[in-house]
């Protein structure tokens, strides 16, 4: 694997995208998650609202974890458009079609994009863990690593949305149509997701029956449902009307979907016609 | 042993048939011509051998084995068209093909100089013209000194230095002991350097094996004398002649395949009083054989 991994390199070093996509989504994370402390710390000295936020600090260390993880989730986008543009790419030139004249299988080649768009996934959760401690040092708050299980599912966000791309490219094969599915896609998905939070509303108040947020059962919802932004004190709905959050099953459900896409992908690289 | 095994190979995209029942065998050592018009299934099957089609039905060995990746990575293959990343050199492209066939890149300068690149081998490919991208993609084929080559429609978009050029590389590749896969719908092209041939016709193998048999089933012989007409009427007694007639001022004879003795048509000749300007034994035209073959 290190050597397809090798492979992948010298196509990835002297693409462009890879530089100009590379440097926006470390200073996007790094700005976004900036931005957000900013306001929050203006928030707390101008307003009278922030007399009563009282101690709540998004990014001292209690919090942050949870906060970048929340917040980096948006940035995510990017590493998805490159991972697109690569895979599509093989498919544009026919370079798929050589890579395997020339001698790599065709289960090496998804199972090399594959592992790409897993070290994409570990590389954004390290600028994440980065961002987070070099935020949370500037509060000068004690170091913790309370609630730190929020970058484990950043990292099961960041996996599901480029296994995701991976699949959407093997599947249309063209660049920019590839992009277009991808967001259509991730719309069409939060408006079904809203529409059946509201389903599941109705049938706890009508029948009873707890089934969770159905919405959260959906591919990129799964993930996305497993991160918030930290309770802060304003923050208190009457949550009884919600369908129960069924932690585990929802995480579950996240991993069958990374799974599930990747079996997707392998499948077309194996039996069509490339 | 046998590079290449065809058997029974089929392929269809949806209800169109490009690919029937194909079965045939590429000996080591031979240069194998693929012959086909357009459209004939020679870059589907290529297609096949090389995995990036799907067959709809029978299959194939390599080397006599069941094939797989590593014998790919013994084989340099040019299909279709050349195929290479459009912002990277043609040394990084080289260099990404070297990788995958598990080879160094120190034959990389080489196989750029014999293709004729080497002016060229750091801009990027997508500024390459259509023969410089033919140039390197036969350059990849030839990476590694691989002891098979599998060229289809080598030549496309050459011009006719090129053309002259890849003509002599494959025929001194083929001295070297290599075998050559060459599919193409240029006929002069595999007569010149083909010791095999097989002919495709609308995905069905119509002729398979030895040029000389396949493109060859009878002897020519042409003469020539001041007086034609003379010597027409004069050699219908040679014997075991097939066919005489008089095409543009020579005499054609047609004589059973292998049974054309030069010296004894010269002495019949003779002994009948008559001297000859012009003998020759001529196989019989490519071109002919092949309208024959595939109407």
């Amino acid at each position: 694997m290190l050597e397809l991994l090798k492979i992948e390199w010298l196509k990835l070093k002297n693409y462009k995208a890879f530089l100009i996509i590379g440097i926006f989504f470390i200073i996007g994370i790094f700005v976004t998650n900036y931005m957000v402390l900013t306001v929050f710390n203006k928030m707390v000295d101008k307003t009278e609202a922030g007399m009563l936020l009282g101690k709540f600090m998004p990014y001292d260390f209690k919090h942050v974890w949870q906060t970048t993880s929340y917040t980096s989730g948006y940035i995510l986008i990017l590493p998805v458009m490159l991972l697109i543009m690569l895979v599509t790419n093989e498919f544009t030139y026919k370079t798929n079609r050589q890579n395997i004249i020339d001698g790599l299988s065709r289960l090496d080649f998804i199972n090399v994009k594959i592992v790409l768009a897993t070290l994409f996934a570990i590389i954004s959760t390290i600028f994440v863990i980065v961002t987070g401690f070099a935020l949370a040092s500037t509060t000068g708050t004690e170091f913790s690593f309370h609630g730190f299980s929020q970058v484990g599912y950043f990292f099961l966000k960041a996996l599901t949305y480029n296994f995701i791309a991976v699949f959407i490219s093997v599947l249309i094969k063209r660049t920019g149509f590839a992009i277009g599915v991808y967001f259509i896609y991730m719309s069409a998905e939060n408006i079904i997701a809203q529409l059946l939070d509201v389903w599941s509303m109705k049938i706890k108040a009508d029948s009873k029956l707890d089934l969770g947020s159905l919405g959260s059962y959906l591919p990129m919802n799964a993930s996305d449902s497993l991160l918030s932004f930290p309770e802060n004190p304003f923050k208190s709905m009457a949550k009884s009307a919600f369908p129960t959050d069924y932690h585990y099953l929802t995480i579950s459900i996240a991993v069958f979907f990374v799974v599930l896409f990747y079996w997707l992908s392998r499948s077309i690289i194996l039996k069509k016609d490339l | 042993m046998n590079i290449l095994t065809i058997e029974n190979l089929s392929k269809n995209y949806g209800k169109i048939q490009a690919l029937q029942q194909v079965s045939f065998t590429v000996p080591k050592g031979t240069v194998y011509g693929i012959l086909g018009p357009n459209g004939s299934g020679k870059t589907t099957m290529l297609g096949i051998v090389m995995d990036v089609l799907k067959s709809s039905g029978g299959g194939f060995k390599l080397f006599d084995e069941l094939p797989n990746e590593s014998h790919r990575k013994r084989m340099g293959t040019l299909l279709e068209t050349p195929n290479f990343y459009h912002y990277l050199s043609a040394v990084q492209n080289l260099k990404i093909a070297a990788k995958i066939k598990q080879r160094g890149e120190d034959d990389i300068d080489r196989v750029i100089e014999v293709v004729g690149l080497t002016q060229r081998k750091n801009s990027p490919f997508s500024s390459y013209s259509l023969g410089m991208k033919q140039r390197l993609a036969i350059g990849s084929a030839l990476l590694g000194n691989p002891e098979v080559l599998v060229l289809d429609e080598p030549t496309n978009g050459l011009d006719p230095v090129g053309i002259a050029e890849i003509r002599t590389l494959i025929m001194s590749l083929a001295n070297q002991g290599k075998t050559i896969i060459m599919a193409s719908h240029m006929l002069d092209e595999v007569e010149k350097v083909c010791t095999h041939v097989a002919i495709l016709k609308y995905g069905k193998l119509i002729a398979s094996g030895d040029v000389n048999e396949i493109l060859v089933n009878e002897d020519v012989v042409e003469l020539a004398a001041s007086n034609l007409d003379a010597l027409k009427n004069m050699l219908t007694n040679f014997p075991n002649i097939l066919s005489l007639h008089i095409k543009d001022k020579v005499v054609q004879v047609n004589l059973p395949q292998g049974t054309a003795n030069m010296e004894a048509i010269n002495k019949f000749c003779f002994n009948n009083d008559m001297v000859l300007t012009h003998l020759q034994l001529k196989k019989k035209s490519l071109e002919t054989k092949f309208l024959e073959l595939t109407n």
